[in-house]
């Protein structure tokens, strides 16, 4: 085989003319990113609500129907504001390296979210729901629509980072980067933390657990990645000493 | 790997070895005793507990990259024969005296009785062509054997599990949880089969790599 050309570029730069042999890789069948986040988020969005407003659907075998209080109000506002957010960032914010993922990614990614969506939801919005004292409720939830905010300001300075159409690496600065290589993941767990304290249920401490696993070996990939190219030699700056995602800790 | 790795390796499959080996001649005495079985978890099954609770440290192998394969697949290998042993059967007196169980730790003995030392062998230098035959070859019947019994006993334990409620959390409660292990058993029971066909495929096809072609007898008139 060869080595996998870049894209963008006519064949001709790579020295390939009439009778070169060209080898292919079949990626399988591909879908577009934007495609797969807003089915995986769009699903929770839609389902945490659904069981909110459909109680006779959701909870069928139970009869009362008593008066959402004002936490599981609250905990509604912050899930659809995630999620819409989340919508809005795929379309108006990221910037994606790939075009395509293949697309068994979107059965996967889509079982994930909609399952821990609706049984997050089933339990907040239970007619046997017992609410946190509201006072604590109402700190902890405003602790995570300000990590929400954080995440979004992290988005926008990270969208920002290449110029044009650039594939350079950048390094991350401003607000939480000067502290922290992957401090948008930071901000992601954080508001997960607060919302499980918030709603003080277990099913969403789960999800923020969940979360967690996931983006920990991804920031570690990410600080590598990045300590790797900026290694201070030929030119090239030297990456500044970072925690990699939780400050104090790692 | 590291030498210290290595002979921490080796004690711990000499350990295993031993443990198995020992539930294996308790499952045999007391069905030379008591043939219908009724005996065996009383004879064996303070073993088998040891040595599967000894088994945890096979997750932590994989995650600190000691031995090869997935630490997530050893985590759902050894959750699900915990499950079966430690949450049903041993919470559940009145299934002890079944044949099942007889079965259940014939197949789990006989097979770890050779895997782990095939594991020691493989790792103090090679294991013997008889060893791998055993290890690559005995899974064909013990592990049906191993699969069905497990699922009796998940499947008998149902109704103990539903009276008694076992290891269940009913709303409300403070922390807004629930959990019916009654249904959660039952979901177990679905998915039992085709995992266990999965893995059962990809040892087959390990055994063709590991034990190769047997040569076609020639028949002679």
């Amino acid at each position: 085989g060869g080595t996998p050309r870049a894209a963008g570029k006519p064949l001709s730069e790579f020295g390939i003319t009439d009778g070169s042999t060209i080898f292919f890789k079949d990626l399988g069948p591909q879908i577009g990113y934007a495609t797969v986040f807003f089915w995986e988020y769009f699903g929770p969005l839609a389902l945490y609500a659904a069981v909110y407003f459909l109680p006779q659907l959701a909870y069928p075998h139970i009869s009362e129907r008593p008066e959402k209080n004002l936490v599981q109000k609250l905990a509604l506002l912050f899930w659809t504001f995630h999620y819409a957010k989340r919508i809005l960032e795929t379309f108006f914010v990221h910037r994606f390296s790939h075009g395509t993922m293949p697309i068994f990614n979107l059965y996967k990614n889509c079982s994930y979210y909609w399952t821990f969506g609706a049984y997050i939801s089933w339990f907040i919005n239970h007619p046997l729901y017992t609410a946190p004292p509201l006072e604590r409720s109402i700190i902890l939830f405003t602790l995570a629509m300000t990590a929400e905010l954080a995440n979004l300001k992290c988005h926008l300075i990270q969208a920002n980072l290449r110029s044009g159409g650039s594939k350079e690496y950048v390094i991350p600065s401003g607000f939480l980067f000067d502290y922290i290589t992957c401090a948008n993941y930071t901000a992601e767990i954080a508001a997960w933390l607060a919302f499980s304290a918030a709603t003080q249920t277990v099913a969403a401490a789960l999800f923020a657990t969940a979360g967690t696993c996931q983006m920990v070996p991804w920031a570690v990939q990410k600080h590598k990645r990045l300590r790797k190219i900026f290694d201070g030699k030929d030119g090239r700056k030297r990456y500044p000493k970072r925690w990699i995602i939780f400050p104090l800790v790692f | 790997m590291a030498r210290a790795d290595t002979a921490y390796l080796l004690l711990y499959n000499l350990a295993q070895s031993i443990g198995w080996a020992t539930a294996l001649v308790q499952t045999v005495l007391s069905l030379t005793r008591h043939p219908s079985g009724d005996q065996v978890y009383s004879a064996a099954g303070l073993t088998v507990r040891a040595c599967q609770g000894l088994a945890a440290l096979e997750i932590f192998h994989a995650a600190a990259g000691l031995v090869r394969g997935s630490p997530v697949v050893a985590l759902l290998q050894w959750a699900g024969r915990s499950n079966c042993l430690y949450a049903v059967l041993h919470c559940i007196p009145q299934l002890w005296p079944s044949s099942a169980v007889a079965v259940l730790f014939l197949a789990w003995s006989l097979s770890e009785v050779v895997r782990y030392p095939w594991y020691a062998t493989s790792l103090a230098g090679g294991s013997p062509a008889w060893l791998t035959w055993a290890r690559y070859t005995l899974f064909i019947p013990l592990y049906p054997a191993g699969v069905a019994a497990e699922m009796w006993v998940l499947y008998s334990g149902l109704p103990w599990i539903a009276s008694r409620r076992l290891h269940s959390l009913a709303l409300p409660n403070s922390a807004n949880f629930a959990f019916d292990y009654h249904w959660f058993t039952i979901g177990l029971l679905v998915i039992y089969l085709p995992v266990w066909f999965n893995l059962y495929s990809y040892m087959l096809s390990q055994r063709r790599k590991k034990v190769g072609k047997r040569p076609s007898a020639t028949k002679t008139e």
